[in-house]
């Protein structure tokens, strides 16, 4: 059930209904039941996947949950030895916790890949042979929900909090309809209570979340599925066109998924919001990022804090990391000495956030471009300062502001040369052609209008970004925009109602790729 | 503004705004599926759908049909016209693109049930065993209303409620677009359900070069994907199969016919499915299968690779009905049941082409305008040089004859002398009636005047003016012609060939074509009037038919050419240069014919290498 | 201790006025990177064991916080 679609309207409209209708205490399972009916209109017979995740999220959660009940409950002084007693239990369930999850997300998501790396080798050992593939469907939002379930489990592991004893509401964690198709990835903590907590109807909660679903419709459906259309032509098949034009796809496909993904995010966000909970933020204007760490920091937020608090802080604080930690502090001199264990741990935490986007050598290559330059700038930032004392620059000026984000939105720029290339080698190749054959008439000899936008499709887009962009300074330098727009008058209010939904109605949901009706029979 | 406040003009604006476009959808109903007379434009509504908009068009007039024709677009050239003569009923035809048989059934099932039926015909084209049960893109046009399929009706409505508004806005703009021609929007005749080819069945056809210029995917025929697929098959006999126990059990008449498939188009199917899908139709019901003869090698009998051209139909239907008045190849069309299936199959296997000869003659038109003592390079030749023509001719052999005579061999297959001619005289000069009549007599050759009804007897001043005229002949005069068989007088227009000059008006009709700035209304209404004035003129003068007409100076256009058909001017001249191809079954072949511009430069040399190619 | 500290997360990320700031982790003036290469510090200067249930901003928003943990976890 896509965002878009009429099915998903109603359904957010009907359950808003119902949920302010019924008494605070049976809210939640309004949710729940929204919930399910989204996923198995969506995702079918895949939403066993998620009744296995919350299943097996519950059990090690109460099981964890009583382990951290007992130590708690044991005096003062047998305490240590509690909890030295439970340590290897309760390793093993959060272990068999993670395990259960992301062995059957590698089987889904990754495990064709492996076999298709494994299969030379299958070949000399065992001639003949094939490595049996994985038919399984992949179901819909899977790399959301579990990352969300088992930091559910690892934060009881920690004893954060209690665990959750009800499995339904449990479930709702799991299983929170809008948040299904693209996250964002929430935390127990900060999205059960407000699941759970039931809410008087309060118009401005409708009133910010429709403004800001509006907003992400406008993202999405205007801008990008708009540029997504040239983003095809272009790069479904890249060698049929020059290089400047293979760019103008690759900034085409930088529009369209940013468009996407945080247009997404508000809906999801603006829809949570008509419910009365606050879904943490995903996006934080990308495109205003100084540096590379920057710009992760700004774009998908929460699967970066994700990776920061359940992999990247336990692996730098792991055993080996200590010990690599000494040996390069014991031979390397300085500061770079004190900073190869940490920059390794980013090396590997990005190297993941490159392959969690999917099984393919373009999604190592991924990671692997974004590590490797966060990495080296982490090593070289010495000698960058060194550099930049020399030249006598200014950090607090804007041209080095405007510095700071054109090179960052360079180097995201070509690291999406890799993640949209129909395959690796290809997107070296599109690089290649960009800077040795550009034939830059391209850009302006109509070409560009034969990708299947029209020049008033063009004009859409250009305004579209144009606004999106401005909206996001104006938060990025000034603040809010609704308090802005709340001081004017109810006409101009009324205005800020009727334009959008007109914008949305014109130019989003009357598709760019409309056929008109004057071609279904043109032989007589 | 409170936030209560906001949420209320926000759903109120969504409201407004949605039930405006739902609205304005239901209300301009591009697709006819709302029922409602307003904006109605069934041509359209066809065109967009002809499966629900035919069904929405049958409820509100069944009571004017007795008989259906059913199947895909190919079925629209078996004429109805035709049907409801042989049958002595009132056919409509039902065809929608693209429809498979279930379509044809679920159609069929409907109207057994819901109107008063006498015959159900049914056309099944091999495409039948490729495809069964499909929906191609895009679905709004080819979706089955939900009376037949028993799909949720709310359901089918809704999604044309809420489909694009373009859909409706379109339909707006193409009424103000809309043309008296056929046009992209407007492809079907309301009254009749089939394809309205006015438009691409006045389009003058012969030469075979120039038809494979202008139509090249003949000369150089796509490849197709033609598999045949049993489960196509198996559903396709078994939805025939439950038609006819239907129609046996209702007591209707059931006709099964095979549409002509073009041989480039056959070549891509695998001959073995083919003889296996016609031998098990056959186990399912007789039918007349026209589908693969010397026709389908004949482009110029088909509109396209997948569809054959109305006079065809003419064809097929004259043989199912044993009309033998008009031209139809022996080998066309076969009456196939169990007994015979399979040396049918046999035998068409070897179809192959009529030869040129058999099927098409070559006719050389000549074109002259005045005697004089003295001649010209242009439009004048001298009694002595005519009659040089005229011997020259009678010498080598040539026969000349009337434009009846090209109809009779194109319509009914009859034959025409060896070396045909037809020599034309354009005008209605006095000189043709003292000089060239009594040289054409001479000779023993015939001749064409195209005559100008308004200018008839003229012979000292133009019209009403004082302007002075070359003297034409008067209605006596051509009325003396006529009777002694040597000369058909034809129309050259009434008044449509003014000479500017003399006129007193800014807008002389010189000739058929439209002036500038009138209406399509007022100008097919003026050349209407003008067509019964020639004909009321010429009747009087005792010609029998009044048919045949040379455009004033060579102008026609597509409407033009249409009005004239209407008005049962099937034969007409242009002023083109070449000799001409006619087609048997193909009337067609007799628009537009060419022809020699005679005067007193053209030598008997020249003339008789003009007429050279001339073959009966 | 407090001197010894200062002196860590000084050398760690320059600049900062650590004995003002009250949200040090929550305004991002300091990073993921920044609190492992002070907690390595911390772990090696104080001879503390700090584990990953830790790492939360409550424990790094301040000077005063910092020092806390480390004193618990001598304990």
């Amino acid at each position: 059930m896509s965002f878009t679609s009429l099915p998903f309207l109603v359904l957010v409209g009907l359950s808003v209904a119902v949920y302010y209708l019924l008494p605070q205490r049976v809210q939640w399972m309004v949710l729940l039941a929204a919930s399910m009916v989204f996923y198995c209109v969506g995702g079918g017979r895949t939403v066993l996947y998620v009744f296995y995740t919350a299943a097996t999220v519950y059990v090690a959660g109460r099981l964890l949950g009583r382990y951290n009940d007992l130590r708690r409950a044991a005096p003062k002084e047998e305490k240590k030895a509690v909890t030295a007693k439970y340590k290897p239990y309760r390793r093993a369930v959060v272990l068999f916790a993670c395990l259960a999850n992301f062995v059957l997300l590698y089987v889904l998501k990754y495990w064709n890949f492996t076999a298709d790396l494994l299969q030379p080798l299958a070949d000399t050992l065992a001639p003949g042979s094939q490595i049996p593939l994985s038919e399984l469907v992949l179901p819909l939002g899977i790399s959301f929900f579990m990352f969300q379930s088992v930091g559910y489990v690892i934060d009881v592991y920690r004893d954060k909090y209690p665990p959750e004893k009800n499995f339904a509401k449990l479930l709702l964690f799991v299983s929170f309809f809008p948040q299904m198709v693209q996250g964002p990835i929430s935390r127990f903590d900060q999205l059960e209570p407000q699941l759970l907590a039931g809410r008087k109807l309060d118009f401005t909660d409708l009133k910010y979340g429709i403004q800001l679903a509006m907003w992400g419709y406008f993202k999405k459906m205007v801008i990008a599925d708009r540029a997504a259309v040239l983003v095809g032509n272009v790069l479904d098949e890249p060698w049929s066109h020059s290089g400047s034009v293979i760019a103008v796809g690759v900034l085409f496909y930088c529009i369209q998924l940013y468009g996407d993904f945080s247009g997404g995010i508000d809906i999801t966000r603006g829809v949570a919001r008509m419910f009365g909970i606050d879904l943490a933020e995903n996006f934080r204007r990308p495109l205003y990022a100084t540096s590379l760490t920057d710009f992760w920091r700004r774009w998908h937020i929460t699967l970066g804090a994700w990776m920061r608090d359940y992999v990247f802080y336990p692996l730098s604080l792991s055993k080996p990391f200590g010990k690599l930690g000494k040996f390069t502090r014991k031979h390397v001199k300085g500061k770079l000495g004190k900073i190869i264990p940490t920059s390794l741990a980013t090396f590997i935490i990005y190297f993941i956030i490159g392959i969690w986007h999917g099984a393919n050598w373009r999604y190592v290559a991924f990671g692997f471009w974004n590590g490797a330059i966060i990495t080296a700038s982490l090593l070289l930032a010495p000698q960058f300062l060194k550099w930049k004392q020399a030249l006598h620059i200014n950090d607090k000026s804007l041209g080095w502001y405007l510095f700071q984000l054109a090179r960052t939105n360079i180097l995201v720029f070509f690291g999406r040369y890799i993640t949209r290339a129909p395959r690796f080698l290809t997107a070296v190749w599109m690089v290649k052609e960009t800077f040795l054959h550009p034939n830059l008439p391209d850009l302006y000899n109509g070409t560009l209008l034969t990708l299947g936008l029209t020049g008033s499709d063009f004009l859409i887009l250009f305004a579209g970004v144009a606004t999106m962009l401005g909206a996001e300074w104006y938060q990025e330098k000034r603040g809010h925009i609704r308090p802005m727009l709340e001081r004017r008058s109810p006409f101009v209010q009324w205005l800020a109602i009727l334009v959008p939904l007109a914008v949305l109605f014109c130019f989003g949901v009357l598709r760019a790729d409309y056929i008109s009706s004057d071609f279904i029979y043109k032989q007589f | 503004m409170s936030s209560k406040k906001w949420f209320a003009l926000f759903v109120a604006t969504v409201v407004v705004l949605g039930a405006g476009v739902l609205g304005f959808n239901w209300l301009v109903d591009p697709y006819g599926v709302f029922h409602h007379k307003t904006l109605s434009w069934p041509s359209y509504e066809m065109t967009l759908n002809p499966r629900a908009a035919k069904m929405t068009y049958i409820e509100d007039h069944h009571q004017e049909y007795d008989s259906y024709l059913l199947g895909c677009s190919s079925t629209s050239s078996f004429p109805v016209e035709a049907l409801n003569e042989y049958l002595d009923a009132d056919f409509y035809n039902m065809i929608m693109y693209g429809a498979d048989m279930l379509d044809v059934e679920q159609e069929a099932v409907w109207l057994l049930e819901n109107a008063e039926v006498k015959n159900l015909v049914i056309n099944v084209y091999l495409d039948n065993a490729k495809d069964y049960d499909t929906l191609p893109d895009p679905a709004l046009s080819y979706a089955m209303p939900p009376a037949t399929t028993g799909e949720n009706a709310a359901a089918f409505l809704a999604k044309y409620l809420f489909m694009d508004p373009r859909h409706s806005l379109d339909k707006l703009t193409a009424m103000a677009q809309d043309t008296y021609l056929t046009q992209t929007f407007d492809v079907f005749n309301t009254q009749t359900g089939a394809y309205d080819k006015i438009v691409r069945d006045a389009e003058p056809i012969g030469n075979m070069d120039e038809y494979l210029e202008a139509y090249p995917v003949f000369a150089n025929y796509p490849q197709a994907s033609n598999d045949i697929h049993e489960d196509a098959v198996t559903g396709t006999l078994d939805s025939l199969a439950r038609i006819r126990d239907l129609c046996a059990e209702k007591g209707v008449n059931f006709l099964v016919l095979c549409a002509p498939v073009y041989a480039d188009y056959m070549d891509y199917f695998d001959w073995d499915q083919v003889s296996d899908f016609y031998t098990r139709l056959a186990q399912v019901t007789p039918y007349w299968d026209f589908s693969y003869s010397s026709v389908s090698f004949e482009p110029r009998y088909f509109y396209d690779e997948t569809h054959f051209r109305n006079c065809v139909g003419e064809m097929a239907l004259a043989r199912v009905f044993g009309d033998d008045s008009i031209y139809i190849p022996e080998d066309f069309g076969v009456y196939v049941t169990t007994d015979n299936v399979q040396e049918h199959v046999a035998k068409m296997a070897q179809a192959a082409p009529l030869a040129e000869e058999d099927y098409t003659a070559q006719v050389p038109v000549l074109m002259y305008h005045h005697l004089d003592q003295e001649g010209n390079d242009d439009i004048v030749i001298t009694p002595q040089l005519f009659e040089e023509h005229m011997a020259a001719l009678a010498q080598a052999g040539y026969t000349a004859v009337f434009p009846d005579e090209l109809a009779a061999y194109v319509n009914e297959g009859k034959a025409l002398p060896d070396k045909p001619v037809v020599i034309t005289f354009d005008d209605g000069y006095l000189s043709n009636y003292e000089y060239a009549w009594p040289i054409l007599q001479k000779y023993g050759m015939k001749a064409t005047i195209f005559v100008i009804g308004s200018t008839m007897g003229d012979t000292e001043h133009y019209k009403d003016t004082d302007y002075p005229i070359t003297p034409h002949f008067s209605a006596q005069q051509g009325a003396e012609m006529v009777a002694s068989g040597v000369i058909s007088l034809q129309s050259h227009t009434y008044d449509m060939h003014q000479w500017g000059p003399y006129e007193d008006t800014d807008q002389p009709r010189e000739n058929i074509l439209p002036l500038e700035g009138e209406s399509e209304e007022d100008y097919r209404e003026s050349l209407s009037a003008d067509c019964q004035a020639i004909r009321q003129v010429l009747g009087e003068t005792g010609e029998e038919s009044v048919h045949v007409m040379a455009y004033p100076g060579g102008y026609f256009d597509t409407l033009s050419q249409v009005t004239l058909l209407e008005n049962g001017f099937d034969i007409t001249f242009t002023t083109q240069v070449g000799c001409n191809t006619l087609i048997k079954g193909h009337p067609q072949s007799l628009l537009g014919l060419h022809r020699y511009n005679m005067n007193q430069s053209v030598t008997v040399e020249q003339l008789l290498e003009w007429v050279s190619p001339a073959r009966g | 201790m407090k001197e010894q500290l200062l002196a860590i997360l000084t050398e760690a990320v320059p600049g900062v006025d650590f004995e003002t700031e009250t949200a040090l982790v929550d305004d991002e003036i300091l990073e993921s990177l920044d609190i492992v290469t002070i907690v390595s510090e911390i772990k090696d200067a104080f001879d503390v064991e700090i584990s990953v249930d830790d790492l939360v901003p409550e424990n790094f928003n301040t000077v005063d916080a910092m020092l806390a943990l480390i004193e618990a976890r001598k304990e």
